[in-house]
Parts: C-alpha cells; sequence; structure tokens
C-alpha cells in the first residue's frame, strides 16, 4: 500500500479529530457570549484557555499532515 | 484493473498502445489522488476556522475587560424611612433605563438588585410572603441573595451595592 493512499485514511481520521475539536469551539463560544451578556465574566478567561488548547492540537494534527504529505511527495 | 479504452480514432486499444487517450491527458487525477488532496485541504480550512475560533473567543475574554455597564457614579436613590414603610422601594441606577429594587431584609439588612429577571427581562418585584424577589411572567422566585430558587431563572439578579448615610441611601456600584 503506498504511503499516499495510507494518507486517505490517515487524513480522513485527522478531519474527523479537528472537526469535532472545531464543533467544541464553537460550544465553547457560544457559552462564552452567553457569559459575557449575562455579566458573568469568571468563566470567559478559562472558555479562551480551552479554545487555544484545541487549537494547539489542531495545529499540530495539521504540521503532522504537512510533514505526512513532505514525506509521501519524497516517495 | 486494466480496462480497455477506444482511442480517438475510434478503434480498440490494444495493450500494446503507448499513447494514453486524450481524456486521460486532460484529467490526469485519479480518485485517489483527489480524495488525498481534499481531505487534506479540508483540515487546514478547519484548522483556519479553529484559529478563528480561538481569537474570537479571546476578544470575548478581553471586551469583559473593558465593558462597563453603565456609570459607577454614586447616585440618591431615597430615604430609608419610605423603604421602611412600604418594605420594597424602586430606583434607577446606574443610568434611567436601569430599574432597580432595594428591599430591607427581615433581618434588618439593606439590599439591592436589578429589576430585571434573567430568564426574560420582565420586572421582579418583592413578595414579602415569600421572602424574595417574584417574577409575574414566569413565576420565577429569587432569593433575597439574588439568586435563583424557584422557575424558569438560572442566573442571579446583578446586585446593587448601596450606602446609607443617616436617613438617604445612595447607590454605588454594581456587581456581576
Amino acid at each position: 500500500m503506498s504511503l499516499r493512499k495510507q494518507g486517505i485514511t490517515l487524513f480522513a481520521a485527522i478531519l474527523a479529530l479537528v472537526a469535532f475539536a472545531v464543533v467544541l469551539q464553537l460550544w465553547l463560544l457560544t457559552v462564552s457570549m452567553e457569559a459575557l451578556l449575562g455579566g458573568q465574566y469568571k468563566t470567559l478567561v478559562p472558555a479562551a484557555a480551552a479554545s487555544t488548547l484545541l487549537l494547539a492540537v489542531n495545529a499540530g494534527l495539521l504540521r503532522y499532515v504537512f510533514r505526512f504529505d513532505r514525506d509521501a511527495h519524497g516517495e | 484493473m486494466n480496462i480497455p479504452f477506444r482511442s480517438q480514432e475510434g478503434g480498440c486499444a490494444s495493450s500494446k498502445a503507448s499513447k494514453p487517450p486524450q481524456w486521460r491527458q486532460d484529467f490526469p487525477i485519479e480518485w485517489d489522488g483527489d480524495h488525498y488532496v481534499s481531505r487534506r485541504e479540508m483540515v487546514k480550512f478547519l484548522t483556519l476556522g479553529s484559529l478563528l475560533l480561538a481569537v474570537a473567543n479571546w476578544v470575548t475574554a478581553l471586551a469583559s475587560k473593558f465593558l462597563h455597564r453603565g456609570s459607577r457614579a454614586e447616585r440618591y436613590i431615597g430615604s430609608a424611612s419610605s423603604l421602611e414603610q412600604s418594605g420594597s422601594m424602586l430606583f434607577r441606577y446606574p443610568t434611567d433605563k436601569d430599574p432597580c429594587i432595594a428591599v430591607r431584609t427581615p433581618d434588618g439588612k439593606l439590599v439591592a438588585f436589578s429589576q430585571v429577571c434573567t430568564h426574560l427581562s420582565c420586572a421582579v418585584i418583592y413578595k414579602k410572603a415569600k421572602n424574595g424577589l417574584f417574577c409575574p411572567c414566569h413565576h420565577g422566585l429569587f432569593n433575597l441573595a439574588g439568586e435563583p430558587v424557584a422557575g424558569p431563572p438560572t442566573r442571579p439578579l446583578p446586585r446593587v451595592t448601596l450606602e446609607q448615610r443617616g436617613d438617604r441611601i445612595y447607590a454605588t456600584g454594581m456587581e456581576g
């Protein structure tokens, strides 16, 4: 099985993980907006920090995709 | 699997044919290659979306630092004697568009809250029998600490800080 064919399956799995993280971030944003309008400011910074953590996970997965892509081109 | 294809001349191409057909030259991408690229690009696109969402979350967090709900200026709201007579007193703070209610609790403490119900913004009223602030629209009830205890509201009422000087009561700020 060529590296590129493996990449199709791998990218689908990574895509599912990234999509799940983005949905979580969307939920965090809606909760933050509601808290902001309700005057409950204590949850805003932890929500932003959690969102940044999810971004870091996504960025790590994207970096892996780039590295895999480079290897697949060099095959 | 090798599928025989028709050449441009109309004849069936043999396995010896060296030149691929014209359509293959025009569309050289295999389905596998197409899936590979589209999924890779989708990961990139979603990560960009993730970045925007994280930025939006931080903007929301920073907005709370700069958001001032009205003025924190001191304001005279009424006399303590009038509050003793009725048990509660309505006033406006921090602006003339923000209705609030001040209540003397059974243990003699003076408290005040925004009169706007945190459920659907109806005006809450003081119910001595229930020892709380009652919302007549959907039967929500807040205790005299401003916390919701019954009905649909889930968030507490914003508290107004008060200061009593002699007979005069002043609102000095908002909490929450």
